[in-house]
């Protein structure tokens, strides 16, 4: 902003001498310029706020709303356990957000998520021990993001084609792993205590699964807003080629940052396997769309108009607590999603509608 | 990655680079061969690896399979060449495989409450038009079209539940028979629906002034706007035209199926939208493109098709068609590379 406001004026200066003595044109020019940029910074300063100031409020209204409606909604109880339930949704969004933050978008993170589980959920059935089924889950969801990274960077197809292809290709892949998508099931007494403990173990009252996912959201956070290969990621995903002009490499950074979202999405997959004892085939693709959802949401909701942790967080929770909640007071299943959709929308209207002063259009 | 596929946008180039494109350019068409050169080889290597497959009544066959995905395709083409083909910023409508679910249900439930088959298809198509309608008002009102979209697909899924109370919905109007079983001079009847569909739509995106600007409006809108082309409304009616497409796809899909089964939209829309997106393949300056999302509908079919008359395992037909998909985009974006220098 300020960068603007000073161009315009240099801009004007010379130009109003230039003009010779003639008094009425420089003071339109002068009169006129200043009010434009300072009259919208003040209108784009409060239209700023309001949205950002919606996302919680939002959060604030579902809170009250169900707690009004279900006695038993706003209970630590019940408050923990949606939190335990949207654990593995959380991770999956985290993934997505670094992706869409590097500009673009990715479908196979339910494969990643899917292949890590199946990964886990083989080697244990094969009675080896709990960290090598972890690495196993890891190295194979890592190796789903190079695929990715591989296809994008240096074959240059489009992030949306090339991992839609891979969620073909790893939906495959499950059934062929499974002899036509039949489940693994891990008797009790295979699961190694440390894997069952991923999955169903707490530390002070608090589920492993949530303390996982707030820890990769504090690692993602810091990576992304408080080093430089995030600043190189999100200037690569806004300016590719200013990006590359500069001297950054932004094929590396997108590379990685599908690496780096496969990687959490295998985390996903593994605390899956351990929640589920077992792998069934297809069982992340039901990520996929509600963790895009996500990062929009927190996207649409945000002051930038830049995928961002908290608003995905954001994103997450608002979808977790309309599920719990519609739940809660009996909603049948057959309306949910039509409730779901409708508040969906009113929510992005209102986010949208309030920030109007800001002329921001997604079509540009 | 998208912005630099994008073509060179300055201001008031958009609508002439999209007229040129339709009619100008023919000494580079070589290099838009590339796609229809891959779907011969196909169709000559199932040829030659089995027998029946040359078969007439096995050509209708894969025709009327691709007849369903065609079709809404169309309009997730329209969607995208309007919207500006940015997935994550441009068109896309994730909705129209619930839509496509919907109208099929709607219609399969009204002809069950004897209702006659002409108000029947009027009230669905009329139902997806307004859904259309929605998603397209609440686009320009400035939400990302993949939210928008993402929520209707929810609402229409939950809709579709609702009104088959979750169960298959039978249909045995004879209007909707024919239309599976039934055909004009020797061509299944799917397919004749196909092929007038696609004439239609055809004709409009690239024959008529309206068509233009819509490609205008998708590869520039503030250009389309100083140039004085109504950018919202063509916007809205991308939405409305796609979801009645995917309406008309839907109804066929009912008597294919002589029933409507409640979740086979959801399970549409990854072929739909592969279909729209694998036709940049088929084009020279690798957009979507009408009569490339027509191909590549085929062309997924008939893998689909060979495949099983090959006898492959079907857990084996995933993995190739995602590879050999992969492929042709492999070749495409090497092609494009090449074109640039």
């Amino acid at each position: 902003m300020s960068i603007d406001t000073r161009d315009v004026s240099t801009g004007t200066t010379p130009t109003a001498p230039s003009g010779g003595g003639g008094a009425s044109p420089s003071p339109t020019p002068a009169s006129t310029r200043p009010r434009g940029p300072l009259s919208s910074l003040t209108v784009r300063g409060l239209g700023a706020a309001v949205p950002q100031a919606l996302a919680p409020a939002v959060l604030a209204v579902l809170l009250i709303v169900f707690a009004v409606l279900s006695p038993s909604f706003l209970t630590s109880g019940n408050l923990l356990g949606v939190l335990n339930q949207n654990a593995l949704l959380l991770l999956a969004a985290v993934a997505m957000t670094v992706v869409v933050r590097a500009g673009g978008i990715d479908l196979s993170i339910g494969v990643a998520i899917d292949l890590a589980a199946l990964t886990a959920s083989a080697l244990l059935a094969d009675d080896y021990v709990a960290w090598v089924a972890i690495v196993g889950g890891l190295l194979v969801g890592l190796l789903v993001g190079a695929v990715n990274a591989f296809l994008i960077v240096v074959l240059r197809i489009r992030p949306f084609l090339a991992t839609l292809s891979v969620w073909f290709i790893g939906g495959g892949v499950q059934q062929v792993a499974t002899d036509g998508g039949s489940p693994i099931y891990l008797s009790r007494s295979s699961v190694p205590d440390e894997f069952a403990w991923l999955g169903a173990g707490s530390v002070l009252g608090v589920a492993v699964p949530i303390l996982i996912a707030v820890l990769v959201l504090l690692i993602v956070w810091a990576a992304l807003e408080r080093s430089r290969w995030g600043r190189v990621l999100t200037a690569a995903g806004e300016q590719p080629t200013a990006t590359r002009i500069a001297g950054r490499m932004a094929g590396t950074s997108m590379a990685t940052a599908f690496v780096f979202a496969a990687g959490i999405a295998a985390i996903a997959g593994i605390i899956l396997a351990a929640r589920s004892n077992g792998f069934v085939a297809n069982s992340g693709q039901l990520y996929v769309l509600d963790s895009i959802g996500a990062v929009f949401i927190g996207t649409t909701l945000s002051r930038t108009g830049r995928p961002n942790l908290f608003g995905t967080l954001v994103g997450v929770l608002i979808f977790a607590l309309l599920t719990n909640g519609m739940n809660l007071i009996g909603l049948s299943f057959y309306w949910q999603g039509l409730a779901r959709g409708v508040v969906l929308i009113l929510i992005l209207l209102l986010g949208v509608l309030l920030a109007r002063d800001r002329a921001r259009k997604p079509l540009t | 990655m998208t912005a630099l596929s994008a073509p060179p946008a300055t201001p008031g180039q958009a609508p002439s680079v999209a007229v040129e494109s339709t009619t100008k350019r023919r000494p580079v068409s070589r290099l838009g061969l590339i796609g229809y050169a891959i779907v011969v080889i196909e169709v000559v290597v199932f040829a030659v690896a089995s027998p029946g497959f040359l078969d007439p009544a096995n050509l209708a066959t894969i025709l009327t399979q691709s007849a369903v995905y065609a079709i809404a395709a169309f309009g997730l083409s329209i969607v995208v060449v309007t919207g500006g083909e940015d997935v994550v910023r441009g068109g896309i409508d994730l909705s129209i495989g619930a839509v496509l679910g919907f109208s099929g249900a709607l219609v399969a439930v009204l002809l069950q409450a004897q209702l006659g088959l002409p108000l029947a298809l009027l009230i669905g198509l009329g139902a997806t038009a307004l859904i259309g309608l929605v998603n397209g008002l609440v686009v320009v009102a400035g939400i990302r079209p993949l939210l928008v979209t993402l929520a209707m697909m929810s609402i229409v899924t939950s809709l579709t539940i609702v009104i088959t109370n979750n169960v298959k919905v039978p249909v045995a109007d004879a209007g909707l028979v024919w239309l599976r079983s039934g055909a004009v001079v020797g061509i299944p009847a799917a397919v004749v629906v196909l092929l007038l569909v696609f004439a239609v739509v055809a004709f409009t995106t690239g024959r008529t002034s309206w068509g233009v600007r819509n490609a205008a409006v998708g590869q520039n809108p503030t250009a389309a706007r100083v140039a004085g082309v109504n950018v919202n409304r063509h916007i809205i009616g991308s939405y409305v035209l796609a979801a009645v497409l995917a309406g008309i796809a839907g109804v066929l899909m009912t008597s294919r199926l002589s029933a409507a089964l409640p979740g086979i939209g959801e399970q549409s829309l990854i072929d739909i939208l592969l279909a729209t997106f694998l036709s940049i393949a088929f084009s020279r300056r690798l957009v979507v493109t009408i009569t490339g999302t027509l191909f590549s509908a085929v062309f997924v079919a008939i893998l689909t098709n060979g495949f099983s008359q090959l006898g492959v395992p079907s857990q084996w037909i995933g993995i190739t068609k995602g590879v050999l998909i992969l492929l042709v985009l492999a070749v495409a974006a090497i092609r494009e590379r090449s074109v640039r220098r």
